[in-house]
């Protein structure tokens, strides 16, 4: 069965930040949350580097292992979602994130910030595919529309890739075979354990 | 020992005894206490895949992709 991975290949990325726009007008996300951002390392250098960074739907995800009220689940194509309805924002998988993509709609102590929101990997949340419910909630769930995370669709220089994570390692390796590794499968080896072996 | 010394003690021992009680009985009907955590499980209808290859889809595939993968 597929397995849905991230891939940001650093190289291509120019961060022009039009995932960040996609997944908030997509999702009506709130003010003061961004499920996806572009980071920036080395601003400035000739190392220079961007990053779109969400959820990475790890595999054996750090956020689920510290809930305490284990709201998080796993799909069978590995997306790793959480039920609002179970949160209490105690802001443990936001530590535990390798990536920090657990976002609070306020600013508080524990109990205080909101239900956590984070990257579906458009899929939506526990409520019913495609209903007002789960809109509101968690956003579009354009995985059971036959599509895929707008944020990889709508990459200008096609540096966010997301899918079959055995079809987008392929496409990466293509490139690597034309251009030369550069800085690698950012974030692979850590949400997934592995990295893109060519 | 004076008379207010041992009343003291008393009123020690009383509340050692009231506060060992309440915790044993709170260990021992405690449904928590030997069982494992679950994950929230939503049932198999919204755990299932929703991954499909479709049309979309492979255009995404082959737009990303170079000459190789665009059979």
């Amino acid at each position: 069965m597929a397995r849905m991975k991230f891939l940001c290949d650093a190289d291509r990325c120019i961060e022009c930040n039009a995932c960040v726009t996609a997944c908030k007008n997509e999702h009506e996300v709130p003010w003061g949350i961004n499920r996806r951002r572009v980071v920036t390392l080395n601003d400035g250098k000739p190392s220079e580097r961007s990053i779109s960074m969400a959820c990475m739907h790890c595999t054996d995800a750090p956020c689920a292992a510290v809930c305490p009220v284990n709201c998080f689940f796993t799909t069978a194509d590995a997306v790793v979602l959480h039920s609002k309805d179970l949160c209490i924002g105690c802001g443990y998988c936001f530590y535990a994130c390798p990536f920090g993509a657990p976002q609070y709609p306020r600013v508080g102590n524990f109990g205080t910030r909101g239900k956590m929101d984070k990257c579906t990997y458009c899929a939506g949340g526990p409520e019913a595919d495609l209903t007002t419910a789960e809109y509101e909630k968690y956003g579009s769930n354009r995985l059971a529309e036959g599509k895929l995370p707008l944020c990889a669709e709508m990459c200008s220089t096609k540096a966010l890739l997301a899918g079959d994570g055995e079809i987008i390692a392929q496409i990466y390796k293509e490139r690597v075979v034309k251009r030369g590794y550069g800085s690698g499968a950012w974030g692979w080896k850590t949400a997934y354990r592995e990295t893109v072996a060519i | 020992m004076k008379q207010s010394d041992s009343k003291a003690m008393d009123r020690r021992k009383f509340l050692g005894a009231v506060g060992g009680a309440s915790s044993a009985a709170v260990a021992a009907v405690s449904p928590m206490a030997a069982t494992e955590a679950q994950a929230y499980d939503p049932g198999p209808n919204e755990t299932k895949a929703r991954y499909r290859e479709s049309d979309h889809v492979k255009a995404f595939y082959r737009t990303n992709g170079y000459e190789t993968l665009k059979k």
